[in-house]
């Protein structure tokens, strides 16, 4: 018979809450780490959010650079990178008026269409709407963190709602800081991958925080910390099975699922490592700010 | 197992049977199935199935301004027909300023003006009239030109033949279009870049210092010609008869001009063309296309038929495209592109099967971890696992969604997270055994207690999922969509078909322990 789950313990019993002060540590470092790339590198914006015009073509017995060579004499501002394998290439072009982008489109397709199997695909985002896409990016991933926080509150006492939020903004912050290292395009998928990556992180903490409920109305005399460290144990082996169920269906997604998905994937594996380390680490010794009962007051 | 309710074990079946049932036609996916059955399959987007996206920006400040240009024209007829004479015109962004020589008619000129237009904001200051474009009257203005352009896109979509579009309003002063299978939106993008605002002028031959000045008399106005910039025109500038009295537009051939525009007019139309040919027999007639001349043939005689042709320097594709811009019509105002996405079917069909690779790839190695992990029960979770899939094609397929290349995405990360709530009730299960020894006990107080925390978990990804959906386009809610029904399919086949295959398994195998 199978049943290798019996490797983790039942009832395991790891000191968590004990090494809080050396993750708390190396999360503040990463999230200031992080605040600085994002202020001084910056993300590697794609067109969704900078704007400008994107063309894959297929080609065949040409070399990127002889494209390059073709279409730079014309444009100053062209760059070329081929996409998955050495015959698929990615056109780009800064971002002009909407008219001239569209007419640039249609020029640099004439230019190279002898050296061109097909065209993949072409895009091209005017200046309004890139910042319009952005702006409503943000709006989602807000929205998405401050309707959390209120279905916690409503769930929980508001308590939890604090350490779900602190951990969820530490969880986006680590991410961007890591996209921002890694030169990972961030575009439209990526912003959904982040609100997913939200979504899981706080699944993985209200799991969690739900054990912690259980466990406060259950041992009305056991420590906090103690306490709060039986609830992560309790639901380890849940935590550590689900995350590695997703991220085989993410890395799965990473290998296979072609060119285009690939970002989307990276960072949401990413966020899943990210997300289920925070709940564990961020979010549960987070609630040691607050005291759960009042006895506490009074020893 | 003779206390399992039977309502949870119909449940559990049907659940079973409607999601493979609902999910053939997707997988059997015949495009051009008229069976009511099969026709309930998973709509692929464009980006899976090649094809245009656009985004056309309704350019109103065209708009804005001709109307104060109007509003000039109509104070200048109005003051000449009171006897005042005016002094200054101030066009300004969004108002109109004009200084009279005196303030006695001003009141009179005012109230003229406003039976014309209603709903502008008209201020006197002393010998000053202010004519002012307020919010409202722009609104009109947006308004109508907004269902106007829709309905002379879609016109000029229907006649280049592309099949299932898409055309709607997005937002305030936008169209959106998409064009499934077009391949290279160029002609369409040619169609939608002009106006085709047609008008025929009487030509003023007589008038040759203004063409020289170049500064047109009031009631005239100076038009290029179409193929040489330098060469103008001095025309009327009320037009004699517009496209908007066209009936029937065609290309044609003539021998001696070459490929043409044949035209047809209505009766109003008719008459009025009849009428003017009449009476300027030995003039000129110039043939006005979004502000260029395309043509201006002598009058030799009275045309009252009611057709003619519009000759230039055509070819045949150019003579077909105008025609079916005039029949169409004309647009209020010039389009913009804002944006384009055009994905070839190569592409997409390349996506459609990385995306398969990598569902079935995850959902294979989800299955093995799940079995070395919790053996049977791990097994009884796979079969949920993948009724779970199925049941979310037959959703996709019956509710007409639409499947992206972030749905799939959103698909195969749904077959990762799919498993939690399973996991979710088997290390409640697990706990469970430490303190009970009765098996169904066990079972029962596994799945209760796991209940309350697999609603909390799952709410939470829906919160973000449907928040992606109100803010996201086009493809990103199609992840959004696959997400959610994913997470909700989940959480029934965890409670309802796991819960029914674990009793199943435990009556049949008759376990009197059990050790997870």
């Amino acid at each position: 018979m199978f049943g290798l789950n019996k490797i983790i313990p039942v009832e395991p019993n790891i000191n968590f809450l004990g090494l809080r002060r050396n993750f708390l540590i190396f999360s503040i470092l990463a999230i200031l780490i992080s605040i600085g790339l994002l202020s001084i590198k910056g993300l590697n914006l794609g067109i969704d959010f900078k704007g400008g015009t994107l063309i894959e073509v297929s080609t065949k017995n040409t070399s990127i650079g002889e494209l390059r060579e073709i279409l730079s004499s014309s444009y100053s501002d062209v760059s070329l990178q081929e996409f998955g394998n050495e015959n698929i290439i990615l056109i780009r072009l800064q971002n002009k008026s909407n008219q001239e982008s569209i007419e640039t489109v249609n020029s640099v397709k004439n230019l190279i269409q002898d050296k061109v199997v097909e065209f993949r695909r072409s895009e091209f985002v005017g200046p309004t709407i890139s910042s319009e896409l952005l702006f409503r990016g943000f709006q989602a991933v807000s929205f998405a963190l401050i309707a959390i926080l209120i279905y916690i509150w409503l769930r929980f006492e508001w308590q939890f709602g604090f350490g779900a939020v602190v951990a969820l903004t530490h969880d986006v912050l680590f991410t961007l800081g890591l996209l921002s290292i890694l030169n990972v395009e961030f575009s439209l998928a990526t912003i959904a991958a982040i609100l997913t990556i939200a979504g899981y992180s706080i699944n993985d903490t209200v799991v969690i925080f739900d054990r912690v409920r259980e466990n406060l109305r259950k041992y009305k005399k056991l420590e906090l910390v103690d306490l709060f460290n039986l609830s992560v144990n309790n639901t380890l082996s849940r935590t550590i099975m689900t995350s590695l169920t997703t991220l085989l269906a993410l890395v799965s997604l990473f290998t296979f699922g072609g060119e285009v998905i690939r970002p989307f994937a990276l960072t949401m594996i990413i966020g899943v490592i990210i997300g289920t380390y925070s709940s564990v680490f961020i979010a549960v010794p987070t609630l040691l700010i607050f005291k759960f009962r009042p006895q506490d007051e009074d020893d | 197992m003779k206390n399992y309710p039977i309502w949870k074990s119909f449940t559990a079946v049907s659940l079973v049977l409607l999601g493979i049932i609902f999910a053939i036609p997707s997988i059997i996916y015949d495009e051009n199935s008229e069976n009511w059955f099969l026709k309930n399959k998973i709509n692929l987007g464009l980006d899976l199935q090649g094809g245009s996206y656009l985004l056309l920006e309704v350019q109103l400040d065209v708009l804005y301004k001709e109307e104060l240009d109007n509003f000039v024209d109509s104070v200048r007829l109005i003051s000449r027909g009171q006897a005042v004479k005016i002094e200054k015109i101030n066009i300004q962004e969004n108002e109109v300023v004009v200084f009279f020589s005196n303030k006695e008619k001003i009141k009179d000129i005012r109230d003229s003006f406003f039976q014309m237009y209603r709903g502008v904001t008209l201020q006197i200051n002393n010998n000053k009239l202010s004519i002012k474009l307020n919010d409202e009257y722009r609104k009109i203005i947006q308004d109508s030109a907004i269902k106007q352009s829709l309905e002379i896109v879609r016109k000029r979509i229907d006649e280049s033949g592309t099949k299932e579009p898409l055309i709607q309003r997005s937002g305030k002063k936008r169209i959106l279009l998409q064009l499934p299978g077009v391949k290279d939106p160029e002609r369409i993008k040619d169609l939608l870049g002009k106006t085709a605002k047609l008008t025929f002028h009487i030509v003023d031959n007589d008038n040759v210092s203004a063409l020289q000045n170049n500064l047109a008399p009031f009631g005239k106005i100076i038009v290029p010609d179409m193929y040489n910039e330098n060469t103008k025109y001095l025309l009327d500038k009320r037009a004699v008869v517009g496209g908007e009295n066209l009936v029937d537009a065609k290309g044609s051939f003539d021998q001696t001009e070459g490929h043409a525009v044949s035209f047809r007019f209505d009766t109003e139309g008719a008459q009025k063309f009849g009428k003017v040919t009449t009476n300027n027999i030995g003039k000129n007639l110039a043939v006005v296309l979004d502000g260029v001349v395309i043509t201006a043939p002598r009058i030799n005689s009275a045309i009252t038929g009611g057709s003619g042709i519009i000759t230039g320097n055509f070819n045949a594709q150019e003579a077909s495209d105008l025609a079916v811009l005039l029949r169409a019509g004309a647009l209020p105002a010039p389009l913009e592109i804002v944006e384009e996405r055009s994905v070839g079917a190569g592409l997409g069909a390349d996506s459609i099967a990385a995306g398969q690779i990598a569902a079935i790839i995850g959902m294979v190695l989800v299955c093995i971890f799940m079995i070395l992990i919790y053996g049977t029960f791990g097994a009884l979770a796979n079969v949920s696992l993948i009724v779970n899939l199925f049941i979310i094609i037959s959703l996709l397929g019956t509710i007409g969604a639409t499947l992206t290349l972030p749905g799939i995405a959103g698909i195969v990360l749904t077959i990762g997270m799919a498993v939690d709530a399973n996991v979710l009730i088997f290390e409640r299960i697990k706990e469970e055994s430490l303190k009970e020894t009765k098996v169904y006990q066990i079972v029962k107080n596994g799945f209760d207690r796991a209940m309350s925390t697999i609603l909390d978990a799952n709410i939470t990804t829906l919160i973000a999922a449907v928040l992606l959906f109100a803010f996201g386009s086009g493809p990103i809610r199609g992840f959004s969509i696959t997400l959610s029904l994913g997470v909700i399919a989940s959480m029934f086949t965890a409670l309802m078909l796991t819960n029914f295959l674990v009793y199943m398994y435990l009556s049949f195998a008759n376990k009197k322990e059990l050790k997870l």
